[in-house]
């Protein structure tokens, strides 16, 4: 399979459907492990574990990370081995419908390094709100949204309420 | 033999990183069959030219929520003994609150990013690191942080719990809710390719 | 070959459906397990660590110790006519439902303090271990609490306690009485006194008087 293949990609899904499909997959790890999806907690398992390879006191020092060096180890955690099978699912969904494409998507009135940069500093602000929530749109979102957690709920009002409020702010970076 | 399997030791935990795999790859081909991998797509939401986002996400929660009630009422699946995140009454709402900055700024979220790195996306990678940073960052200065992030405690805490109604009437509320929120997606969706 | 549409439509359909039938169909909850250390609550038993006195809760109360929870456990219309200030009510079925932090210091009571033990057994089981419950119920509150009867002349060494029961009953609307034969009281009334009418009659006087 070329991977730069000028063949046309396919459509996107029917969102309805895709997203009855993606509670289907919440719903099996319900039963089958007892626990939801989650995704910002394999970056902060990794970066527990980065830290410890690097100066292990400071990681033993940070509650956050102390943690995820306990019972296994980071590296071994549950959620980094979800979102390495997140990373394949995604790259094998896309290798079949040819959306593999080496780009840097971005508004039209964006530079593509302007862009790159409020791609960090955004993840970066996610990353801490994440850390503050105990999850993002995938751990709490979705899952603490479908077990009806109040926190959870509070997460998706909130993220909801400011993204919106915070979007006409950041034309330039989109429209 | 009753749900969660893995409680009733079907098997271990190099057997639970095995499923951890399989079900993160079924979340992934999900995420990026719907689009979810493209930022500009996703940011579309938030100027309500594409709702993408909202009827993913709540297909899916309306899908598991439905799924985990009925399932716990035919005893197939013990929902006690389904993992229920505790309640953080003020750090889970300012944590949404400058989570949602960070996803207007960014136009993906933590599972996305991944999907559109592996996919080619440069925004996507910087993204990832990003969020990686934003992490450690957080995890070095958490000692300051704690107070706060342990405060409004409540413990698993649900809607049901907190508005002092049955399961089921809060489930009907949400598929309501939802389904309208799927219309008024669909009548936005139209004006906006009209314009 | 259904379209997208006609798939989309039924899976609306369907879950409307469900979510319809949802509320008429109960709990979506299994049975809940929990493990009793038998010897070990007996012990706590033994030691009387299990209950706390009406008096030693009006305190409490007064003095708003912190993530103190008074519940009681008796029905809707007994609750509605008088229940201890501050107290929430749920049934024995909610109580074992519900979730509480760890800090908390729970104290239950019923009318006569059985189904408040039972409750107290349960919360046990489940693990909470800041757990009491008031043994002689509502009963107690009310004799030892709202009318108590109080020494008139009491020695030195009891002056400030008989002082501070009765200060108690004042900050609860009570009122206390005093009476020459009296002693200063420090378990359930052990006399086969009429409690239950007696009880009505304390209640009665104070929606009486409007509290």
């Amino acid at each position: 399979m070329n991977f730069h293949a000028p063949g046309q990609p396919r459509p996107y899904s029917n969102p309805y459907l895709t997203g009855v499909g993606l509670g289907l997959v919440l719903l099996t790890a319900f039963v089958v492990m007892g626990r939801g999806l989650g995704a910002s907690g394999a970056f902060a398992s990794s970066a527990a574990g980065v830290t410890a390879a690097i100066a292990p006191a400071r990681a033993a020092a940070s509650p956050l990370f102390a943690r995820y060096l306990s019972d296994g180890g980071p590296w071994l955690d549950w959620l980094v081995f979800e979102i390495v099978g997140v990373a394949i699912g995604g790259f094998a969904s896309a290798a079949f419908a040819r959306r593999i494409r080496f780009a840097v998507e971005r508004g039209p009135a964006l530079g593509r390094n302007p862009r790159l940069a409020t791609a960090f500093v955004g993840g970066a602000v996610m990353g801490f709100g994440a850390v503050l929530a105990r999850g993002c749109t995938s751990g709490q979102a979705l899952t603490g949204g479908a077990l009806l957690s109040v926190g959870s709920w509070l997460f998706i009002f909130g993220t909801f309420a400011s993204a919106y409020a915070a979007a006409p702010l950041l034309r330039r970076l989109w429209t | 033999m009753s749900a969660p399997l893995f409680d009733a030791g079907l098997f271990g935990d190099r057997g639970a990183l095995v499923v951890a795999l399989a079900i993160g790859g079924a979340f992934g081909w999900c995420l990026e069959r719907a689009g979810m991998g493209s930022a500009r797509k996703l940011a579309a939401q938030f100027y309500l030219t594409d709702l993408t986002v909202f009827k993913v996400m709540f297909s899916a929660i309306v899908t598991a929520m439905l799924g985990a009630f009925w399932l716990g009422r035919l005893g197939v699946l013990d929902l006690g003994r389904v993992y229920v995140p505790e309640t953080y009454v003020v750090p889970q709402l300012m944590g949404g609150v400058v989570f949602g900055i960070g996803f207007a700024l960014g136009g993906l979220c933590p599972g996305t990013s991944c999907v559109a790195a592996v996919t080619g996306r440069g925004d996507g990678f910087m993204l990832v690191a990003g969020m990686f940073s934003g992490v450690l960052v957080t995890g070095l200065w958490f000692r300051d942080l704690q107070p706060f992030y342990e405060s409004s405690a409540r413990g698993p805490f649900t809607l049901p719990q907190a508005l002092h109604l049955p399961y089921g009437v809060v489930v009907l509320m949400i598929v309501a809710v939802a389904l309208a929120g799927f219309q008024c997606a669909t009548w936005l969706e139209r004006r906006a390719h009209r314009a | 070959m259904p379209t997208e549409r006609s798939v989309v439509r039924l899976l609306a359909i369907s879950a409307a459906a469900l979510a319809v039938v949802a509320p008429f169909v109960g709990s979506p909850y299994a049975a809940q397990h929990a493990s009793i250390d038998v010897t070990e609550l007996a012990r706590v038993v033994a030691r009387e660590e299990d209950h706390v006195t009406a008096v030693e809760l009006a305190q409490w109360i007064k003095e708003r110790r912190p993530d103190l929870r008074v519940i009681d456990v008796r029905d809707p219309d007994a609750f509605a006519t008088y229940h201890i200030p501050t107290a929430a009510r749920l049934s024995l079925d909610s109580l074992v439902e519900t979730p509480f932090r760890p800090s908390d210091t729970i104290v239950l009571y019923s009318d006569g303090g059985a189904h408040a033990a039972q409750g107290w057994t349960f919360l046990r089981a489940l693990g909470y271990r800041r757990v009491f419950f008031l043994r002689g119920g509502l009963n107690e509150w009310l004799e030892m609490v709202i009318s108590p009867t109080l020494p008139e002349h009491p020695s030195e060494s009891q002056r400030a306690e008989v002082e501070n029961v009765a200060a108690l009953s004042r900050y609860f609307a009570g009122t206390p009485k005093f009476s020459v034969t009296a002693r200063l009281e420090h378990a359930v009334p052990t006399t086969v006194r009429d409690s239950a009418s007696t009880s009505a009659a304390i209640i009665a006087r104070m929606r009486k008087r409007g509290c």
